[in-house]
């Protein structure tokens, strides 16, 4: 069975700079991936152009089988891909209720106020704070908000940039093992981070990332042994 | 050089032009050029003919011949087409064409076919090899006395439809010697001798009077063309090298016009003082530029776009104020009568005889005009290549990181500001002379769009932009008297037009250009991670 | 003190335009974040849309009947206006999307131009005054001394519910939430599926219709429209945007009625007051920019659309 999303010889171009060279996997359903790399390797550039903020200048994506790369960006969240940037980019002045409505903003069914409900169960301070504007919230609970926001889409695969960045490490547990929670639950992810240890830790496979190339792949929990990945991501000399 | 053998396709409609050219397209007579008689290229057939020219790359290897050749041909079609479109206005139906503009036609598109399918080929050489300077020299002069060539030829021609046929043939003609790097070749040698490049330009301009023979119409047009510039060579300071957007730029170029006449004992006025002209000049230039900083000092913080609006709003009160200050301006009569200059017993009103040429009075101006645009020139590129232009850029592409380094940007704007305002408001004195009068109805808010146009259209940032934009601006409206009534819609279009598809003008700034042709960068290049920044996100 | 009362009501009329105006700045403001200067052009076109229909298209027996005539100018006004907006969107505009910001606000002026120039050269008579129908009975009353005309009434009514009806639109429907996610993170809008060309779109739609109501209403009040109307209440209305801070909709018809009194009062109590009307809009524009650029309600820029 072909997997969900296959990356096939992704290339990325900002004017004369290539950010993104030939990179190539696949996302099974209800697997976890990791794309770890340090700053400028290329992930964030890999996951924009997933969801159509970025034109791919060469290379394949299929969601099921199906090509993506040429879609606008509305058009892949219709097909079930949601897309936590990084930064969170939440709606500032807007509350969180409303956050949460504009992530179900392409369903028509009548489950949308459960599944609200299930994200404030996932993260009750925001059921707590549903009236705040989110731009008043704190970093860990704008994540969570931006995580609940793109669950609201029910997505069959989850990008996720940078969660634990600017976290601290306890509101980084939390937001970890809440993801640990959606991978029991079957969600399939693909999940951006610099803090290696803890998104191979989660992972079913990892690649790293280096100048726009894939330049090792493997489990989460080889990469996590890997000499060359403890060197250079994890801090061990 | 290496030949090639021509297409048969492209013998065949070259042979079918200037057969076609050389034969009648009119089946009346009275349509211009002899149009209905053959044997001889007359009239707009003579463009069609020259365009033919460009049949020639099908047989040498030069860089770029196949744009190039394309340009020609599509060129030579777009004449025909022209004319056969008038012959019908003008004969009333189809019949009224002759059988040389359908053979022309089809050579034309013959042409076009054939050049289609030439090979893309190299492109031409960036640089010329170098010559000795002697001949480097001649050939800029030989590009400048083309050009002069090219405008009193254009000037000659009366009828619309012959002057259009001339703008396409001049248009695809240009687009052709671009792309077979005439221009880019051209541009390197003025930069290598910009001295004596200045000086035959100047010269050039000076000739311009001499081959009127005594007829003051165009002379006059091109003294207002003068004062004109000079204004959007001062604006182009303020758009085109500091990147502020001035709504109301004709507001300045009226307190100097206003200076000028009320300084100048003019017949209606409330002022009775004569003061020298060159002091009249300058203290209109520095009366504007109080002006200037007294509208910039508040206003430069406010980011472009708001600032575009408030200097609007600053060119309108001034009109309102000029219109309703009876004591002093006149109100809407305004100061008229202003008499013509006169230096040491020079008078700039009379016509004088040199070299054998009658010069009309309009001659001085144009000459005085000279001098102010030359002023203007110095002044801009002066500024461009210095510490304040580089300071100018930094500010145009990101104010806040031009401020952490330093930069002090609002002084660096009021000082473009205020340059811009003294450019325009030497300009406006003379204009009181040649104009003799002084309304508030010549400086309203399309004045302005006027003035931004003939930088925008021209290209921002560059002096020959600001000229040609200029010239273009008054030059083209009193060639197309048919088109007259037409003026502003076309010219809203053209704004439009430009900004799609040439944002960058006619004459490019090369740094312009970058900084216009690329997208605005969506997160940091090749730093795609490390960005915090939203990117696209609004920017306020 | 009657005069100042009847000047505060003239004022309120006023200002009721210039309000309905704004609201087409401020959000194409607070969307893509462009002076849209030809707005003031989608105003004019909008009163000649509407006299068109009066004039060509209505039979003689219902051009009297006010609840036939009325609807119908309106109708065929929004009509030409958003078509108009929505052309000059998807043509001028959009493929500067990208562009450095001075680009699209000369494009803008183009437009403007050019909408003045075609309906100047091809309405016909556009060159002149052209008259506009008395709708409503050209009737007044008196309240407590002061003259209150009917039109003016029906301007302020139809204005106000306009405003409230925006209001509820952006704050409750899903496409006005889209509005406000656009305004405030385009690129976030579009991952949450929001086709944001299609926000663009409705946003232009909704200023324009707003622009033709105001259109045919100035006709009613004057009596008379020319291309030029444009271009003056386009600035004033602009300038009523940024007085109560642009983006903001409330902002706007606050703006825009402020703007409206200041206008009346200065017209009666400033000496020769009526030859330098024009100009008070400038000075409020230029000292709200110098003193307070966030507008009045400035804190809340932040409510963007």
């Amino acid at each position: 069975m072909a997997a969900l999303l296959e990356v096939r010889d992704l290339h990325v171009a900002y004017g004369q700079i290539d950010a993104v060279r030939g990179v190539s996997f696949d996302v099974d359903a209800g697997q976890v991936v990791a794309l770890i790399g340090s700053n400028g390797a290329g992930k964030t550039t890999t996951l924009r152009t997933l969801s159509g903020l970025q034109r791919a200048s060469g290379g394949e994506v299929r969601l099921d089988g199906d090509r993506i790369d040429r879609l606008a960006a509305h058009e892949i969240v219709a097909r079930g891909v949601a897309h936590a940037p990084e930064g969170r980019r939440l709606f500032p002045r807007m509350t969180i209720r409303e956050n949460l409505d504009l992530g179900a903003y392409r369903r028509r069914d009548s489950e949308v106020e459960a599944d609200v409900a299930m994200v404030y169960d996932l993260f009750p301070i925001l059921a707590e704070r549903r009236a705040q504007a989110a731009g008043t919230l704190s970093g860990g609970e704008q994540q969570m908000l931006a995580i609940g926001r793109a669950l609201m889409s029910r997505p069959r695969l989850l990008m996720l940039d940078e969660p634990s960045m600017g976290l601290s490490p306890l509101v980084m547990r939390t937001i970890f093992s809440t993801l640990s929670e959606l991978k029991t639950r079957g969600t399939t992810l693909l999940l951006v981070e610099q803090n290696a240890q803890a998104a191979l830790g989660l992972a079913d496979s990892g690649h790293v990332l280096e100048t726009g190339r894939i330049v090792l792949s493997g489990t989460g929990a080889d990469l996590l042994r890997d000499e060359g990945v403890r060197k250079a991501y994890l801090g061990e000399d | 050089m290496r030949l090639h053998r021509p297409p048969p396709v492209a013998v065949a409609g070259a042979v079918a032009l200037v057969v076609g050219c050389l034969s009648p397209w009119a089946t009346f007579a009275g349509f211009p050029g002899k149009m209905s008689l053959g044997g001889f290229p007359g009239g707009a057939r003579l463009f069609c003919l020259l365009l033919v020219a460009g049949a020639v790359l099908f047989v040498v290897d030069v860089g770029g011949r196949r744009r190039a050749a394309l340009a020609t041909a599509i060129g030579a079609t777009a004449v025909v087409v022209v004319n056969l479109v008038a012959l019908v206005d003008q004969g009333g139906d189809i019949g009224s064409v002759s059988w040389g503009a359908w053979l022309a036609l089809a050579g034309g598109g013959a042409l076009v076919a054939a050049a289609w399918r030439l090979p893309s080929g190299h492109p031409p050489p960036e640089e010329w090899r170098r010559r000795p300077a002697a001949i480097e020299v001649a050939v800029l002069a030989t590009g400048l006395l083309a050009l002069l060539g090219a405008v009193v030829w254009g000037l000659e021609i009366e009828e619309s439809s012959r002057f259009v046929s001339f703008l396409v043939f001049l248009t695809f003609s240009a687009v052709a010697l671009h792309h077979l790097g005439l221009f880019s070749g051209l541009g390197v040698l003025f930069n290598r001798y910009p001295r004596i490049a200045m000086l035959l330009g100047a010269a050039v301009a000076v000739a311009f009077p001499f081959t009127q023979q005594g007829n003051a119409y165009w002379i006059r047009v091109f003294a207002s063309i003068g004062v004109f510039a000079v204004a959007a060579i001062g604006l182009n300071v303020v758009v085109g090298l500091a990147g502020l957007l001035d709504l109301g730029y004709v507001a300045f170029f009226g307190v100097g016009a206003y200076v000028g006449a009320l300084l100048a004992n003019a017949s209606l006025t409330t002022v009775h003082v004569h003061l020298p002209f060159l002091l009249v000049v300058l203290l209109g230039g520095c009366v504007a530029a109080v002006f200037g900083l007294v509208i910039g000092l508040p206003t430069l913080r406010l980011r472009g776009d708001y600032l575009a609006i408030v200097t609007l709003g600053f060119g309108e009160i001034f009109r309102i104020t000029a219109n309703n200050w009876d004591g002093l301006t006149r109100g809407p009569n305004g100061i008229s009568g202003v008499p013509d200059l006169a230096v040491g017993g020079f008078d700039f009103g009379a016509s004088h005889s040199l070299l054998g040429v009658t010069l009309p009075g309009f001659a001085n101006y144009y000459f005085v005009e000279l001098v102010l645009i030359a002023g203007a020139i110095v002044v801009f590129t002066r500024l461009n290549d210095s510490r304040i232009g580089r300071a100018w850029v930094a500010i145009r592409e990101d104010e806040v990181a031009a401020a952490a380094s330093g930069i002090d940007t609002i002084r660096l704007k009021l000082l473009a500001f205020a340059i811009g305002a003294f450019l325009a408001g030497a300009a406006g004195t003379v204009n009181a002379h040649v104009t003799t009068q002084v309304s508030p109805d010549s400086y309203t808010f399309l004045e302005s769009i006027l003035l931004v146009a003939a930088v925008v259209l021209g290209g921002m940032g560059t002096v020959p932009g600001a000229l040609l934009g200029s010239t273009a601006l008054f030059v083209l409206p009193e060639k197309l008297r048919s088109f007259q009534d037409m003026r502003l819609l076309l010219f809203g279009a053209a704004l439009i037009l430009v900004m799609r598809f040439r944002p960058e003008g006619l004459v490019p700034s090369r740094r312009r250009r970058r900084e216009l042709r690329e997208e605005a960068p969506e997160g940091v290049p090749g730093l795609a991670g490390a960005t915090g920044a939203p990117p696209g996100g609004p920017v306020s | 003190m009657r005069q100042f009362v009847q000047q505060l009501v003239n004022g309120t009329v006023l200002g009721a335009t210039y309000g309905l105006i704004a609201l087409g700045y401020t959000m194409v403001y607070g969307i893509i974040q462009l002076i849209n200067f030809a707005h003031g052009e989608i105003f004019m076109v909008g009163a000649f849309g509407g006299l068109t229909v009066y004039r060509y298209w209505l039979p003689e027996s219902l051009a009297g009947n006010v609840w036939v005539a009325l609807p119908a100018v309106l109708i065929v006004a929004i009509a030409v206006s958003v078509g108009t907006a929505v052309l000059m969107e998807r043509l001028a505009y959009r493929p500067l999307r990208n562009a450095p910001r001075l680009a699209p606000l000369i494009t803008a002026i183009g437009v403007s131009i050019f909408l003045q120039e075609a309906v100047r050269l091809f309405y016909p008579g556009g060159k002149r005054q052209q008259p506009f129908p008395q709708l409503i009975s050209s009737g007044t009353f008196d309240v407590a001394g002061v003259t209150v005309a009917w039109v003016s009434v029906f301007v302020v009514v139809v204005a106000v519910a306009l405003m409230v009806a925006l209001q509820v639109f952006v704050k409750k429907t899903k496409t006005g939430k889209a509005m406000r996610a656009t305004s405030q993170d385009p690129e976030s809008a579009k991952l949450m599926g929001i086709d944001i060309n299609r926000v663009i779109v409705v946003t232009f739609v909704l200023g324009a219709a707003l622009a033709a109501v105001a259109g045919v209403m100035q006709g009613m009040r004057f009596a008379q429209i020319d291309f030029r109307i444009g271009f003056l209440s386009g600035l004033k209305a602009f300038t009523a945007a940024v007085l109560g801070g642009i983006g903001n909709i409330t902002g706007a018809v606050l703006g825009g009625f402020l703007l409206g009194i200041v206008e009346a009062l200065a017209t009666q109590y400033v000496p020769q007051g009526s030859s330098w009307k024009d100009v008070w809009a400038f000075i409020v524009l230029i000292a709200v920019l110098v003193v307070r650029p966030g507008g009045l309600l400035g804190e809340r820029v932040a409510t963007r659309a």
